[in-house]
């Protein structure tokens, strides 16, 4: 089974190397010259203003973890898909079951005004 | 690929309980997104509706012949179902008493509702479990809506901590328990409970498989002892009890810990009871130390949730020490044990939230003072469930203790009894703390009890039993053991 | 040594090195791309044991939407590291300690004795057809179906968590009102104002 993970292992090694290969040139032949001024930070030719950590909204919070919820339930459905013509009407009914209760949740989240932008 | 799989849907008959709260609970959750504000109660009471006809369901299952559904990971036997019928009850009357809490504290809101349904939901898996797998999901169902519970009076600090106290504990202990139940797999090659136990019980089992399991073992019993809130794992009981809204701390302090105790049933009796040599030595150090430390400690408290909270670790060492004898009667005391605790804990914090106000939490004993000048009827109530709780004859707290002494002795753990005995003559100073300040202390402050009367109705009936069943236990002893 | 073994140790070791720099690393930033990395050496390893749907899943589930919800989380805490590392220190011992019996006894329970290669055989390779997919859902729906619908009630329950939690009643919602846009007219977008400029006048 493994040999058919070759071309994406291939495909992964190409990948560093043409993501990391350029950047590792760039380091050993450019010119390096570092001076104080040039390694001080500035924001559009000012001096930094404040810490470039800026802290976001709980906001963002809620629209990630909901976005994972939903992910999970897609890793659920995709092996159901490769088999459900094998399953027949019993795994027809488990997933709607499934699906069911996730869409309770989403009216939950859609009528609460989760998805709605302040 | 064929499809082999065989499926019985006359035999989901078995899991209606389970199928018609899950229902309810979609149905709840819909119907309270598209309720207007005047008709929020609506919710409460199909909350009560709905936990009444689940545990109609489960009534009418007792005696029902054990059935084992779902590819053996649901069974149903007495216990499961008498368990489930308690739970029903128990969660109905916390309801009861909540609600006067949540109106009062302007928490009211039907999420609070559907996550305490789906906690019992949860407790319900648990109960039923009988393969490691639905075991752990019913337990995570149950832990991810008490700490929701928790966390849903997000403008107190308090509740939040303990939220995230309870959370974070409660994570670990999940994972040290979902560690050891991987062990288990691993050397018996099996998630099923009855599996497990064929395995274990080989008389030909090698020193390998031996070592494997107890390494599993310790961790099971380490998760467990967790949840249960027993000494060296307890540390978050006072510390959730204090901050969380008293409802939630009712709730959680009660049922859960039927669903616990049948968790331990479950994995540690009917699973690894081959191995209850092994297991019964570490139940019986947790027992003596939850039972000293929560008698001990409790004297200094002046917060009567936290006061409770240490009666409550206390009271789960007796109950790990009626499963330290290995006998079924020693199991049936210690299932006895636990029914009569949550029927006290409630009244206890019934008692708490029927003199809560808005602003007013009545969390500290001083707020007890003059109680019985004031309120002389629900004075007598408190002093009902505080003699049970020390263990004052003939109340039913009293034959709890009895019975598992008496299973102790009669097991021969005759220095064990008499130490549990020390340490229940010491915390009954405690416990008489309350009395004294309710009965011969006085304060200028007026309390008013502002209860609706149906609470009021259900509290007195709760705390009246306590004396009544006392007088009579044989009959509850009698169903406690004929679960085993 | 075969190539398997060979991608055994390679992984393994960016598995190793990735999580000791996670946790290592000053930069809670840094802490998640490290254990970005940690992810996807483990996730092939999976693909070495031969269980493909776990490993994608660890890389879609994992890397894709939970270490998203890391970084976010680390944007809105305001994490001060000295108190965090103050703190550290006094731990510091005990913790040592603690792992150094933890590791001993599992050497000891889950070493070369108990799990080696000549207690428990090593499991056969599938064929160049096997799929693991199939296998496992196979399984999923059918003998498990009672836990698999647990775990979309366990979802449901995270929904109405993250919401009851987290989102607040603000009346400054920006709402979409589908049939107010359709139903606009050109009469109720512009209203046409005749003003008596007072330069007029003057002109």
């Amino acid at each position: 089974m493994l040999e058919n993970y070759l071309p994406i292992m291939v495909f992964i090694f190409l990948g560093i190397a043409f993501g990391v290969g350029p950047m590792l040139i760039g380091y050993l032949l450019g010119p390096s010259k570092p001076d104080e001024e040039k390694n001080s930070q500035f924001e559009c030719g000012f001096p930094a203003f404040d810490d470039s950590r800026m802290y976001f909204n709980i906001r963002y919070y809620l629209v990630a973890i909901l976005f994972i919820l939903f992910d999970l339930e897609v890793a659920f459905v995709f092996p159901w898909a490769v088999v459900q013509s094998d399953l027949g009407w019993f795994g027809f009914i488990a997933m709607s079951v499934f699906l069911f209760l996730l869409v309770v949740g989403f009216v939950f989240e859609w009528k609460k005004g989760a998805l709605e932008w302040e | 690929m064929m499809n082999t799989f065989q499926f019985d849907t006359a035999l989901l008959l078995v899991a209606l309980p389970e199928i018609f709260l899950l229902s309810s609970i979609v149905v709840i959750l819909l119907v309270d997104l598209f309720l207007t504000k005047g008709f929020k109660q609506v919710t409460y009471y199909l909350t009560q509706f709905s936990l009444f006809i689940t545990g109609l369901l489960a009534f009418n299952l007792i005696g029902h012949p054990e059935t084992v559904i779902f590819s053996n990971s649901f069974v149903l036997d007495n216990m499961a179902s008498v368990f489930k019928v308690f739970m029903m009850g128990a969660t109905m009357v916390a309801m009861v008493y909540s609600r006067h809490y949540l109106t009062q504290h302007s928490l009211f809101r039907g999420e609070y509702f559907v996550l305490v349904l789906l906690s019992v939901l949860g407790m319900m898996v648990m109960v039923s479990g009988y393969s490691l797998l639905t075991l752990y999901l019913g337990l995570e169902i149950l832990s991810l809506s008490l700490y929701t519970l928790i966390a849903i009076a997000r403008e107190r600090s308090g509740a939040i901590e303990a939220a995230l106290k309870y959370f974070v504990l409660g994570a670990i202990a999940s994972g040290l328990l979902l560690y050891g139940m991987s062990m288990i797999y691993g050397i018996s090659g099996s998630l099923n409970i009855s599996e497990i136990s064929a395995f274990a019980s080989d008389a030909n089992l090698g020193s390998r498989e031996t070592l494997i399991i107890n390494f599993g073992l310790v961790f099971l019993v380490i998760g467990i002892a967790f949840k249960l809130g027993a000494v060296p794992f307890h540390m978050w009981v006072p510390d959730v009890y204090q901050g969380s809204p008293t409802s939630v701390t009712m709730f959680l302090s009660t049922v859960p810990k039927i669903a616990a105790v049948a968790m331990l049933v479950r994995i540690l009796i009917d699973g690894l009871g081959a191995m209850h040599p092994y297991w019964s030595d570490l139940f019986m150090v947790l027992a003596l130390l939850s039972i000293a430390l929560g008698s001990v400690v409790a004297l200094m408290q002046t917060n009567i949730k936290r006061m409770l909270a240490y009666s409550t670790i206390s009271h789960v060492g007796f109950i790990m020490l009626g499963f330290v004898t290995g006998v079924v009667t020693g199991y049936g005391a210690a299932t006895f044990y636990v029914l009569v605790y949550v029927f006290m804990s409630l009244a206890a914090f019934g008692i708490i939230i029927l003199l809560n106000k808005k602003g007013f939490e009545a969390d500290q004993i001083s707020d007890y003072k003059g109680l019985s000048k004031h309120s002389p009827w629900f004075a007598l109530m408190m002093l009902i469930v505080i003699l049970s709780m020390a263990g004052v004859p003939p109340m039913l707290g009293f034959y709890s203790k009895f019975f598992i002494l008496q299973q102790l002795v009669s097991a021969g753990f005759v220095t064990i009894a008499i130490i549990a005995v020390v340490f229940a003559v010491i915390s009954a100073y405690y416990y008489l703390q309350i009395i004294k300040s309710m009965y011969f202390e006085d304060s200028e402050k007026e309390i008013v009890v502002s209860a609706p009367m149906d609470m009021k109705l259900i509290l007195s009936i709760n705390a009246i039993l306590i004396l009544v069943i006392g007088l009579f236990p044989d009959f509850w002893m009698k169903l406690a053991l004929s679960l085993f | 040594m075969t190539f398997d073994q060979i991608l055994f140790y390679v992984f393994s070791f960016w598995f190793i090195a990735s999580s000791l720099a996670m946790i290592f690393s000053r930069n809670a930033a840094k802490a998640v791309l490290f254990l970005i990395l940690s992810f996807f050496s483990a996730a092939s390893i999976w693909i070495l044991l031969e269980a493909e749907f776990l490993a994608i899943t660890l890389i879609l589930v994992y890397v894709g939407a939970v270490m998203v919800l890391f970084l976010f989380v680390i944007k809105m805490l305001n994490i001060d590291k000295s108190t965090l590392r103050a703190k550290f220190a006094g731990y510091l011992p005990l913790g040592l300690i603690v792992a150094a019996i933890i590791i001993a006894e599992m050497t000891l329970v889950l070493g070369g004795n108990q799990f080696g290669l000549d207690v428990v055989a090593a499991p056969a390779r599938h064929a160049a057809d096997y799929s693991n997919i199939t296998v496992l859902a196979m399984q999923l729906y059918t003998t498990y179906v009672y836990p698999f619908e647990l775990a979309a009630v366990l979802l449901l329950i995270a929904i109405i968590a993250a919401i009851t939690l987290v989102h607040r009643n603000e009346l400054n919602r920006k709402k979409q009102s589908i049939s107010e846009q359709v139903n606009v007219q050109a009469k109720d977008r512009v209203r046409l104002v005749s003003i008596n400029s007072p330069n007029k006048e003057n002109k």
